[in-house]
């Protein structure tokens, strides 16, 4: 029996309905549903439409940091310099608007390829020199945000053209705005992933280079566009929060974009990626990331200091890790 | 001719410090006045125990990104036992370092027992420890330090040498007999050497990877209440910007990422290295954020430079 | 008969679906060393791995001297006194020879502190055994590789063992080297150590081996044999389980093709000096030779994973410049089946779809760069299906297929892109017997519809069944050609001609240099 006819012949109904509410992406939709409502019951201002304004706001903004970093976690690596290149990027972005009076377009436009621009540079650091990511963007964070502020001297571009600020006020059905954006990138994104040459050899170069690389794969290339599409989604992600602000504040990611960290890998960890490369789900990403938002306006609103805030994430982190450690194991002894 | 090669390992960073050193003075000889030399030392003093508390993670082939959180945690909670509860400097000392001991165990008990990567594992409890860092100081620092801590971290002996050198010091000659005399020691540089090979000869990795995060916990601590000393306060924001000095050193020293090969007098002098030029920056009134650019293109360098060596040295013993 | 140091008696070790040991015993005595042969997939690593404690064996029982052992990690098969070499060094690069010596003493007093000199004391004595000049107070990484292996003998013997276990010894070592271990090994069988000699190198075998022991397809097929009693030929007779007679020999059909792929004088950065090949379209050229001849490193030369640095390679007579495999493939058609089907081969945390598609998805996609799963299952599951791949889905994760169907896929792969020349490097190690056969049936109608294909191979009955004509390579250097007439005898015997002859140019080349 040829492999075609009988993969045409699965049923699309019965077995694949009970494998999808097995996996990973469904229970983070669970997760979601279960913790909303937990918190609606606590304070139904929850989903006042205040509250879904601005959690959907923070939702657009985390989802983004959070591709950002799922893509270089596809080809294997990681990158400290996320939050760096976004405010470098926002930084860019409010210069062009403020000193340049560009047409916010423009501005856009030159934010996001400054973005790029500093992920190709990370990426041919780590290609030229076979360094491991961890330590070239270690130091390129410090360089890229130490030259930042040394150009701007530290200052806040609050020169934004009020039409951008509003479309970060926007709402739409209850929803912020800015999530029309994520969403968009995040279909983008599950096409290139899964419908493009670029997307497939890099999530092979990712899971065995070696292997790769004798397939044919170009896998210094697909670091280097990783790291370049993770730049990109960073800016991205800082122009939300610029929108969300209404200015480009330097200090918008903390301390050498050293805010986002957690952010960064909490989306596409709970989202089911593997550290070693080779396997993201975008879906996934994107729900981790809302549930993130979810997990914390809802413990915000219970009255759980901001300050605890940050642990609690640090455990959910930690919960998802060993959760995920637990649920391969178990596989393993199945599949013996 | 062996051992010559292992003394080369701290000669290199010596000579840079040394001739940094002698070079700013030429630009502006302010540069080794007495005052200076003691802002230099202080600086030196906590430094080298930021770095050291990431070398002993090196050592093993890791990477510990809660060194900071550990630190500022231990720090807030000394100032906070001695502000609130009106415990005694020393007991509150001891008992923040003992923060500084639990807080290694957990990572390295998560690390070792689970075999999950380092750099996951750390990201969260720096987080976490970040979380009860601001929960217990509600972002306001502890103002209320006693006296005799003032003092012992602003005094100084024999001219420019503050007391807290003397800890600093201490850590230094330990760590430096722990890693050559020792074999608890010799366990860590196995693990990071050849873990498959010191597991076969009767090291445990598990072991070993949780006294090495044990050892960086104690350490980042050790760093926080000196650092709680010398400020006179106990700040929430403590260890947030101690990530890239805790790497830079280490690596300016010659550290190699993947293990096996660290050293602490070398770590000593890239400390310095860095402490000179961070100096040197405020002294020619440069921007301070400069900093960040010549660390961020030291550790790029070193860390190339690292790499090529080691490659060197494996082709060299392949004829 | 001198005493028994280490024995294995009717061991068997079962896993899901394999039967890789059953009722093995074997006999290590002191004061000699013995042998263990087998083709790849005989069980060989699999006895390796119960006698050095890596697994446990489900039935049977091992013996350390007289008295029953039980391993539950090899830390234990190490203080039974099972000293074992491996091919992969296994030393701490930076510490010294004597504390790498001593690294057993230093896990168990964790406190108490360290006299390099006594250490540096305590290793000379092994040293001086083994005619290692070395300064005890050497780090390792500055040694030879032959010398970090002495080292590792000498760290074995150190800790009282009772059998040293040699895994490949030779399979990085130069033809001197290899003869100064042979020396050592000798003067300590002489001196009563047992020994355990694990090597696929007849040669070297029949050289310095006193008894042997044979595994074939899991079970004994020679036990505990006195190698004297044993010709070559009679070794090869046990591993393969029949005659050397006829092996079904392959019918050319290349006789006036064109040449798709040839090599002129060609040296590269491995090592590789003056090779000339040319493979014909519908052609089947083997390339045959020792583990460590170099074949496998000429293979990724071709394909631009190494670095050539003199000569011509032509493609369709043609001189061509194959920068990387992406060139390889994509402009030149050519592939490679690699040996190391886990780290090379294959993807195996990806489905078979994706590992099968991976050479087609520049192909596949449209002109806006959208790539359907519907076209990629066009382009690869003809193949797919060719080859009798077996998978529930095309989604399953490849890891979790047999061997045999791995490796189908990791050929298929190649077949979807169209290659004109493909280099197919030990095709069927590991593999069942059906896939094998599958595999051969494969190869010959490939070559018959055109394609030219470089077969690499150790399995000399394979490549007559499957080359229409052999090279012979040892030492990064062709040796000659070998004509495939069928007579396996015949064969063999030219083509270990031409690696002794080579082997004896080198001795007399190298005696007359330093005589």
């Amino acid at each position: 029996m040829s492999l075609v006819s009988s993969d045409a012949r699965k049923p699309v109904r019965g077995l694949d309905v009970k494998r999808l509410l097995l996996t990973n992406e469904f229970g983070l939709l669970l997760l979601i549903v279960v913790f909303g409502t937990l918190f609606y019951s606590v304070s139904s201002g929850f989903l006042s439409s205040f509250n879904l304004n601005s959690m959907s706001r923070a939702a657009a903004i985390n989802v983004m940091i959070g591709f950002s970093m799922m893509a270089v976690i596809a080809t294997g690596g990681l990158s400290l310099a996320v939050g760096a290149i976004g405010v470098c990027s926002a930084m860019m972005c409010g210069w062009l608007l403020q000193e340049i009076a560009l047409p916010w377009p423009l501005a856009l436009v030159a934010a996001i390829a400054t973005g790029a621009l500093l992920g190709v540079i990370n990426g041919m650091i780590e290609v030229k020199t076979r360094l491991h990511s961890f330590i070239v963007t270690l130091a390129t964070m410090s360089l890229f945000f130490g030259i930042m502020i040394f150009l701007t001297q530290a200052q806040t571009y609050r020169g934004i053209p009020a039409s951008f600020v509003s479309f970060g006020r926007m709402k739409v059905m209850g929803f912020s705005a800015t999530l029309g954006p994520t969403l968009m990138v995040a279909a983008a994104l599950i096409v290139l992933y899964n419908f493009t040459r670029v997307g497939k050899e890099m999530l092979a170069a990712g899971a065995k280079p070696q292997a790769a690389m004798l397939s044919g794969v170009r896998v210094g290339r697909m670091i280097v566009l990783a790291h370049a599409l993770s730049g990109g989604l960073a800016a991205i992600a800082a122009l939300l929060l610029v929108a969300r602000n209404g200015a480009a504040i330097p200090s918008m990611a903390g301390q050498q974009g050293q805010d986002w960290l957690l952010v960064a890998f909490l989306g596409p960890v709970l989202g089911g990626a593997v550290l070693t490369g080779g396997k993201i789900s975008v879906v996934g990403a994107f729900l981790g990331a809302v549930l993130v938002t979810v997990l914390s306006n809802g413990l915000l609103l219970m009255q759980i200091g901001d300050f605890w805030l940050q642990a609690t994430l640090g455990a959910v982190l930690l919960l998802a890790v060993l959760l995920d450690l637990a649920r391969r194991k178990f596989l393993e002894r199945r599949a013996q | 001719m062996s051992r010559l090669f292992v003394q080369s390992d701290w000669v290199t960073p010596m000579v840079v410090a040394l001739s940094l050193g002698v070079l700013i003075s030429l630009f502006n000889p302010a540069f080794l006045s007495t005052f200076n030399i003691q802002v230099l030392l202080e600086a030196v003093s906590i430094n080298v125990l930021i770095a050291l508390s990431q070398m002993v993670i090196i050592a093993i082939g890791q990477m510990n990104l809660s060194v900071g959180a550990l630190g500022g945690l231990a720090a807030v909670i000394f100032a906070g036992l001695m502000e609130v509860f009106g415990i005694p400097p020393i007991l509150a000392g001891a008992m923040a370092l003992s923060v500084g001991l639990v807080g290694g165990l957990l990572n390295g008990l998560l690390i070792g027992l689970t075999g999950i990567s380092a750099f996951v594992i750390t990201l969260a409890t720096l987080s976490i420890f970040k979380g009860l860092n601001l929960a217990i100081t509600q972002a306001q620092p502890f103002y209320e330090i006693p006296d005799s801590v003032k003092l012992f971290g602003n005094s100084t002996l024999f001219g420019p040498f503050p007391v807290i050198f003397i800890p600093a010091a201490l850590v230094v000659v330990l760590l430096v007999v722990f890693f050559n005399r020792l074999p608890v020691g010799r366990w860590l540089l196995a693990v990071g050497g050849n873990a498959h090979s010191a597991e076969l000869s009767g090291i445990s990795t598990t072991k070993t990877v949780v006294i090495a995060h044990a050892i960086s916990g104690l350490l980042a601590a050790c760093a926080g209440i000196l650092l709680v000393a010398r400020l006179q306060l106990g700040q929430p924001t403590i260890g947030d910007d101690w990530l890239l000095m805790s790497f830079a050193a280490p690596i300016i020293g010659g550290a190699i990422l993947a293990g096996g090969h660290v050293s602490t007098v070398a770590t000593v002098f890239g400390v310095l290295i860095v402490a000179q030029i961070t100096q040197a920056l405020v002294l020619f009134n440069i921007d301070p954020f400069v900093v960040q650019i010549v660390l961020g293109l030291m550790i790029l360098t070193a860390v190339t430079a690292n790499q090529w060596r080691e490659l060197r040295m494996k082709h060299a013993g392949q004829e | 008969m001198s005493n028994i140091a280490f024995e294995a008696r009717s061991v068997s070790k079962f896993f899901p679906g394999v039967k890789a040991l059953q009722n093995v015993s074997m006999q290590m005595r002191e004061g000699s060393i013995h042998a263990l042969l087998g083709e790849n997939g005989a069980g060989k690593s699999t006895l390796i791995k119960l006698v050095t404690g890596v697994y446990r064996p489900d039935e049977g029982q091992l013996f350390a001297g007289s008295e029953p052992v039980n391993f539950t990690r090899p830390h234990d098969a190490i203080a039974a006194g099972v000293g074992v070499v491996h091919q992969e060094r296994n030393l701490i690069p930076r510490f010294s020879v004597a504390e790498n010596m001593a690294l057993s003493q230093l896990a168990n007093h964790p406190i108490t502190p360290i006299n390099y000199a006594d250490l540096n004391e305590q290793a000379k004595p092994w040293l001086d055994i083994l005619g290692l000049d070395i300064d005890p107070a050497t780090q390792v990484s500055r040694l030879s590789v032959a010398q970090m292996q002495m080292v590792e003998i000498a760290k074995a013997l150190a800790q009282q063992t009772r059998v040293l276990l040699l895994d490949e010894p030779t399979a990085s070592l130069t033809p001197m080297e290899s003869k100064a271990l042979f020396d050592v090994l000798q003067r300590l069988r002489d001196d009563g150590v047992s020994m355990l000699f694990v090597s696929h190198k007849l040669e070297e075998v029949k050289e310095i081996c006193d008894t042997v022991s044979v595994l074939r397809d899991g079970v004994n097929a020679g036990e505990n044999i006195a190698m004297e009693n044993l010709e070559r030929h009679d070794l090869i007779r046990l591993m393969i389980g029949r005659d050397e007679s006829a092996a079904k020999a392959r019918h050319s059909r290349a006789g006036g093709e064109a040449v798709a792929l040839e090599l002129i004088n060609v040296s590269t950065a491995q090592g590789h000096k003056d090779i000339n090949l040319d493979v014909k379209r519908c052609e089947i050229v083997g390339l045959y030779g020792l583990v460590g001849a170099g074949r496998t490193e000429l293979a990724k030369a071709i394909m631009g994973a190494a670095t050539i640095t003199d000569g011509e390679v032509l493609r369709d007579g043609r001189t061509v410049k194959i920068a990387n495999p992406t060139d390889a493939l994509h402009r030149h058609k050519i592939g490679y089946v690699s040996e190391n089907r886990k780290d090379e081969g294959l993807i195996l945390e990806h489905s078979v779809l994706e590992n099968a598609g991976i050479t087609i998805w520049r192909k596949s996609a449209n002109r806006l760069g959208w790539l359907t799963r519907a076209g990629v299952k066009k382009r690869t599951v003809p193949f797919l299906d060719k080859l009798a791949v077996k998978t529930p889905t095309l989604n399953q994760k490849v890891g979790n297929l047999s061997g045999g169907n791995q490796q189908k896929i990791a050929m298929a792969k190649w077949l979807a892109a169209g290659v004109e020349v493909l280099i197919v490097d030990e095709p069927t190690v590991g593999i069942d017997v059906n896939s094998k056969a599958y595999l051969h049936e494969l190869l010959h109608e490939l070559a018959n519809d055109g394609t030219a294909v470089l077969l690499i191979t150790s399995d000399l009955p394979e490549m007559i069944s499957l080359a229409d004509r052999i090279l012979v390579m040892d030492e990064f250097v062709i040796k000659g050609e070998v004509k495939n007439t069928g007579d396996y005898k015949a064969i063999s015997q030219s083509v270990m001609e031409h690696i002794h002859h080579s082997k004896d140019e080198l001795r007399r080349a190298k005696s007359a240099v330093s005589g």
